[in-house]
């Protein structure tokens, strides 16, 4: 016979109460431990979006939208900027490189992006970390396609595939048509790198203008001139399948050559990763009010500024919830003194002296912060993996949330300490019973 | 009151002891000298309310006297304070109590086992000890809880409990009031053979007159 098994004994005793006591020290420990991480993750999964690229050129309606459109294909961009733009912007500025993008197809609700070749030779998705491809290679011509390692485990699709594109991001054929006039192959099938662009499809720039310039020509024909909306039914579907207006690369006109953003960086000096000149750069294209400009890290920073308020919101609330189970602790604890003041007196009687029946309570309440610490974390476990994946369906955001060592063992240590503060007076009312006074027999 | 001679398990000399109660009632006990011999069964008699589990409870330093010795197997208990005294009572003093006072939701070898936490005996020999007593009491389900056991078997548990640790005295406080005149006998007849197999000194109190022949000694308590 240990302590331990007579904390054990006494825990089972009042299973009830024990059970509820320990249940919210888990809800508590793991609303909290799961914000803390998943606040952190989350920090990390935006920083390794926005990658080298300094600044973001568009004409979304706000930096911050610009962003969230551009690097975590939040929704496809409305405005296109032409490629005389693009021009002139990498005219204006001695860039270290610079990388067009179209925005707006997507396959099964995955993004496509339209770039060119300097997307894989000098954007890097992660800081420092190049891309690497698991098979294949680079997209070389138009109509072929690379796919991010998250769009190849969703979708399917291998080496190989030839696939139609839809147009805007819904993930159902009634969002967005499909443009069924050229398919595209996929060549390449992307590593890892644990960013949004694990789950875009990555094409030819050239090539989308032309699926793009063949369905407004066909559109045209079909509509004669009258609104160019996507919401024809498929009747008419039927019809224009037969009006493809077949184009080449060298039948594009300046209108026709349409991106929704441009990746941008400056030269660095001395291995800098932030050059001095950057905020010169910043200043002169903002000068252009035809275009918005964004600080990709200055955007994620203002954006967790935002999130910030009403995470900590719920930090405290987390903080609230594990203070107030510590009430829980000592008011269960409390309550069970007084349907222990027999067997306290008859240990007492048995040779147990006061000091040990005060440790005896302060570590039983000390145990149920530790069962319910553990389980919080197993709370905190499941509840991550839950919104994570939720995350990462909902919003395309991919986090790695962790247990880490360090924070798990100082969490588990303060509730087993705030838990063991809240067994003190109870221990204390225990310590106190009166002896002769409980032995006597019950009426 | 008389004193017994030689070596004793027990003594007590001029002891006084005045308890208030909250409703303004006053309780007064004075017991001038009173020994017990190592090994010696002793019967404490005298009406409700003459002190009888008061003095046990001073006996047992429960309770402090307001003056007077007592010494229990050579052992002044006024030299001992807090844990010192706790451990002393564990190691030297076995109780009886009338409504057995097993600890519920421990079973009965746990609540032999419990006694042994608090005694001299190492660890590994607690659970030998246990199961020798409660085996030589006849309880055969050792790991029945009490509401799980008759009275009778709950009573040689308590009996188990109470000479788990050998102690040199046995304080029994009014172990046969709640049973009828034949589980009296055996009651009183258990726990004597026990203490004189265990060979502890016995200080039994009982307000029943038929009991009184059980015993070589009876001493009577006045207020």
């Amino acid at each position: 016979m240990t302590d331990f098994h007579i904390i054990l004994r006494s825990l089972r005793l009042r299973l009830f109460s024990t059970i509820v006591t320990m249940s919210s020290v888990a809800v508590a420990v793991g609303l909290l431990m799961a914000l803390i991480i998943l606040r952190n993750s989350g920090e990390q999964a935006f920083a390794r979006g926005t990658g080298n690229a300094q600044l973001l050129v568009s004409r979304d309606a706000s930096p911050l939208e610009s962003v969230l459109n551009g690097i975590f294909y939040a929704n496809p961009p409305r405005n296109p900027l032409t490629m005389e733009k693009y021009d002139e912007i990498i005219e204006s500025f001695p860039w270290a490189w610079s990388v067009p993008l179209q925005l707006g197809d997507s396959y099964q609700g995955l993004p496509v992006v339209a770039t060119n070749s300097d997307f894989f030779r000098e954007f890097q998705p992660v800081e420092g970390v190049s891309w690497s491809f698991q098979e294949g290679r680079r997209f070389a011509r138009p109509y072929e396609l690379v796919v991010g390692s998250e769009a190849a485990l969703k979708t399917g699709l291998k080496m190989g595939d030839a696939i139609p594109l839809t147009h805007g991001y819904g993930s159902s054929r009634e969002e967005g048509h499909v443009h069924d006039n050229h398919l595209f192959e996929v060549v390449g099938i992307l590593e890892p790198t644990n960013s949004p662009h694990d789950r875009a499809l990555f094409t030819d720039l050239a090539g989308s203008w032309v699926l793009h310039a063949e369905d407004r020509m066909a559109h045209g024909d079909h509509d004669h001139g009258h609104d160019h909306g996507h919401d024809h039914d498929h009747d008419h579907d039927h019809d224009h399948h037969h009006h493809h207006h077949h184009l080449e690369v060298s039948d594009l006109t300046p209108e026709d050559k349409l991106i929704t953003g441009i990746y941008l960086s400056v030269p660095s000096r001395g291995g800098s990763a932030v050059s001095a000149i950057l905020p010169q750069a910043f200043d002169q294209l903002r000068r252009d009010t035809s275009i918005t400009v964004a600080s990709p890290s200055n955007q994620v920073d203002r954006l967790f500024s935002i999130v910030g308020s009403v995470d900590r919101l719920f930090v405290a609330m987390g903080v609230v919830i594990l203070i107030s189970s510590g009430i829980g602790i000592l008011l269960a604890l409390w309550n069970s003194m007084e349907q222990r003041r027999r067997q306290i007196a008859i240990m007492r009687v048995l040779g147990c002296p006061k000091s040990r029946v005060f440790s005896l309570v302060v570590t039983e309440s000390a145990v149920i912060g530790l069962v319910g610490a553990l389980g919080g974390i197993l709370v905190c476990w499941i509840g991550m993996m839950v919104t994570a994946e939720q995350l990462r369906i909902q919003l395309g955001i991919v986090i790695n949330p962790a247990l880490e060592l360090m924070p798990v063992l100082v969490t588990i240590l303060a509730t087993v300490g705030l838990a063991a503060l809240a067994g003190i007076a109870p221990a204390m009312r225990g310590y106190r019973t009166a002896v002769s006074r409980n032995l006597r027999p019950l009426s | 009151m008389t004193d017994s001679p030689t070596q004793s398990a027990l003594s007590i000399k001029s002891l006084v002891f005045s308890h208030h109660d909250r409703a303004g009632a006053s309780f007064d006990l004075n017991i001038p000298q009173l020994s017990v011999a190592v090994g010696e069964h002793v019967l404490l008699t005298g009406p409700s309310g003459s002190g009888k589990s008061t003095l046990l409870q001073l006996i047992s330093g429960l309770l402090e006297p307001a003056s007077g010795s007592i010494t229990v197997a050579g052992q002044s208990l006024g030299a001992l304070h807090g844990a010192e005294l706790d451990a002393f009572r564990g190691r030297n003093i076995g109780m009886i109590f009338q409504t057995f006072n097993l600890l519920a939701g421990f079973t009965a070898l746990e609540n032999v086992l419990m006694a042994l936490m608090f005694s001299d005996l190492p660890p590994s020999q607690h659970r030998i000890r246990a199961n020798e007593l409660l085996a030589r009491l006849g309880i055969e389900r050792t790991h029945a809880m009490p509401d799980q056991l008759s009275v009778g078997q709950q009573q040689r548990v308590a009996v188990a409990r109470a000479l788990a640790t050998r102690p040199k005295l046995v304080l029994a406080d009014e172990p046969t009031a709640s049973l009828d005149a034949e589980n009296s006998r055996n009651a009183i007849e258990l726990i004597r053979d026990t203490c004189r197999e265990e060979g502890a000194a016995l200080v039994c109190t009982s307000h029943d007159p038929s009991l009184h022949a059980a015993f070589e000694r009876v001493e009577e308590l006045f207020t």
